[in-house]
């Protein structure tokens, strides 16, 4: 099997990425927050259903609380019945357990699945939420309209949180083959991200993983292929750290301090990447 | 020729000089282009275009004047229907393709651009194929009634920002001040350019209304002002307005294509074939089967307008470019979403090619074997049609 991992590039250099991690290793500090990632997951294909089930498999070891999804999160039909089959039955054993999804929304995702409870999105296109020491600002990257830039810079200039993390469907840096980068989003969002020191930003659309080397300060990561996967669509460039797109993978996130730690893990349980982030060393 | 060959001649080449630019430029250097493309998005879309649909504005007051090709409503009729029946059958394309994926809720707002017709490629096209003939007012007349329906649909569904009540009264404030103007007999277009429009422009502004159609309700009385007993004709004032606009207005259509046309080529998705399809087959079919039901109930097809001229008229406006470009950035907000359809309304300049090809198939217009069947249809057409009108060439 082709596996390709990009070359954890220039990390050590940045004094950022300090070296891999155990897999899915928790830390000892008890009040650490602890998450999982996916995007493009709701395909309801047999493929979905593995990393839901390597999800359930990972959580016995690594207790994460909820999961961010980065859009795309049901495909196909939108009725009642496809919910069920995309979401909430490969799913289930982590929805009983208590585990809360926070969804954003992709281009195959129906507006009004924002009114959908098990994805707390309260109704809203964009919305934040806080844990521990962390803020989440939700986007709809689909439609950046003016009144969702006013909202996303006031929201930001309003968070005292140590940790800023941002999440939505289309990426602002990306060396996907299919999708790759969004410029014409990033233009408009990347000055208010950077103007307000957002650590950390999660993308989906294009079916691969990708970890980018830090830009202008920020975190990127590529986890778009929770329920599909672009075999070989990676094109890794200078602004690669590492990337997988041989098979369907997740992320894995704990927050603790000022310690972020991530893993990436394929849809068969292999780690594919891993790092820390230590909050005050920006690049 | 009359004002709106002109200005469809003079403007023709500044669109396609910007948009090709811009396809270049968002190509090779995207990061560059979206940085010029969103700090001159204001002053070009809700500025400069002010002029251009000015312009446009005073051809059709100017046409539906008496002797225009729209002063009567016999006139206007067929072409209206076509209009229309083009406009829902690119509405139900758009959408019956969107429905075959599940893209529908995020692309939906972009039907309206599927409906427009590029007024200036679509003229030097008609004219390059009939030169002198009866399809050509016909074209013109249907192109404005489909832009005017696009634009009152997406100012009515798809406000740009929050509405504010303020506004309304703003342009009612503008519009006072044009008819005070015009009562005044003020003979200088400029008052109501910058006092009245300037009022007009911020109301639409505060009203979520695109500012770009501010001098729209402005316009018709600058044009009526010559015929009430005023020191300059009907024509003098729309000559000086169209003689002093012309050069700004040519520079801001350079800049929108500029501006809006840069789309980089893997922002191809649905929505550009979902455009695509609506124009390119959708709109002509729709305006084809309306024509053909306008007709059993009794109206005429204009002298010298057969089916094949209908039919190559009818892909001749499926050409949506520069206002389907206007169109999708009026009804959508930045993002993946708009860039697609965006792409969908250039891809809609293969309508041309659509059009050449079929004439040339049907052996019409430049391509008829038959001098004197050019002739007298161009004969018949210059008698149909007054110099006066919308499209007498």
């Amino acid at each position: 099997m082709r596996i390709i991992v990009v070359a954890l590039v220039a990390i050590g250099s940045a004094g950022v990425l300090r070296g891999s991690h155990p897999a899915a290793q928790v830390s000892a500090m008890p009040e650490a927050l602890r998450f999982a990632v996916i995007g493009d997951n709701g395909t309801g294909d047999r493929f979905e259903y593995e990393v839901a089930h390597q999800m359930v498999a990972v959580r016995e070891r690594f207790p994460f609380e909820m999961v961010l999804m980065l859009g795309d999160n049901i495909y196909g039909g939108q009725t009642p019945k496809d919910f069920v089959q995309k979401f909430e039955a490969p799913y289930r054993p982590l929805l009983e357990a208590g585990v809360r999804f926070y969804a954003s929304l992709g281009n195959h995702d129906n507006q009004s699945n924002r009114f959908y409870k098990p994805f707390n999105m309260d109704g809203e296109r964009y919305y934040t939420f806080a844990k521990r020491n962390v803020r989440f600002f939700v986007l709809d990257s689909d439609y950046f309209d003016d009144r969702q830039r006013s909202w996303i810079n006031d929201a930001l200039r309003g968070s005292r949180d140590e940790w800023k993390i941002c999440y939505f469907h289309h990426p602002l840096y990306s060396n996907g083959g299919r999708h790759g980068a969004q410029v014409d989003l990033r233009v408009m969002l990347e000055p208010i991200l950077t103007r307000y020191g957002v650590d950390v930003v999660f993308s989906g659309h294009d079916h691969v993983y990708e970890r980018l080397k830090p830009q202008r300060g920020i975190h990127y990561f590529v986890s778009g292929a929770a329920g599909q996967v672009r075999k070989g669509n990676l094109r890794p460039s200078d602004s690669t750290a590492a990337g997988f797109d041989q098979d369907q993978s997740f992320m894995l996130v704990e927050v603790a301090g000022g310690t972020f730690s991530f893993q990436a893990i394929s849809r068969t349980g292999q780690t594919v990447d891993s790092g820390v982030l230590q909050k005050g060393s920006r690049p | 020729m009359t004002r709106m060959p002109r200005f469809a001649a003079r403007h023709f080449i500044a669109f396609p000089i910007g948009a090709l630019v811009a396809l270049v430029w968002a190509n090779t250097q995207p990061e560059t282009y979206y940085v010029f493309a969103r700090a001159w998005s204001f002053p070009v879309n809700d500025l400069g275009m002010v002029v251009f649909f000015a312009l446009v504005t005073a051809d059709i007051v100017d046409a539906a004047a008496p002797s225009g090709a729209l002063h009567t409503w016999r006139r206007m009729a067929l072409p209206i229907v076509a209009a229309v029946g083009g406009m829902m059958g690119a509405t139900f394309a758009y959408f019956a393709y969107l429905r075959t994926g599940d893209e529908l809720s995020v692309l939906s707002r972009g039907w309206p651009v599927a409906s427009a017709v590029d007024l200036i490629v679509g003229y030097v096209l008609v004219r390059a194929i009939f030169r002198r003939h009866a399809a050509i007012p016909f074209f013109l007349l249907l192109g404005v009634a489909a832009d005017v329906c696009g634009a009152v649909v997406v100012e009515l569904l798809y406000p740009v920002a929050d509405q504010h009540l303020a506004g309304v009264a703003l342009i009612a404030g503008g519009v006072g001040i044009a008819v005070a103007l015009r009562r005044a007999v003020v003979t200088s277009f400029w008052p109501y350019v910058l006092i009245a429009g300037g009022f007009s422009w911020w109301g639409f502004f505060l009203s979520g209304l695109h500012p770009a159609f501010a001098l729209v309700p402005i316009i018709p009385f600058l044009v009526a002002h010559g015929q009430s007993g005023s020191t300059i004709s009907h024509d003098q004032g729309l000559s000086r307005f169209d003689r002093v606009w012309s050069v700004p207005s040519q520079v801001g259509l350079l800049l929108f294509g500029l501006v809006n046309a840069g789309v980089m080529f893997k922002d191809v998705g649905t929505a550009t074939k979902a455009v695509a399809i609506a124009a390119l087959a959708g709109k002509p079919l729709g305006m084809l089967a309306a024509v053909g039901v306008a007709i059993a109930c009794g109206l005429h097809m204009p002298r010298g307008v057969g089916r094949r001229e209908l039919v190559v008229v009818a892909l001749a406006s499926s050409t949506a470019c520069s206002f389907g470009l206007f169109l999708a950035t009026a009804a959508m907000a930045p993002g993946p979403a708009l860039a697609e359809t965006k792409a969908g309304a250039l891809v809609t300049v293969g309508g041309a090619l659509l059009a050449l090809t079929t004439a040339r198939a049907l052996r019409i217009g430049r391509f008829s074997p038959n001098p004197a069947a050019k002739r007298t249809r161009h004969d018949s057409a210059r008698r149909a049609v007054s110099p006066r009108s919308l499209a007498g060439v």
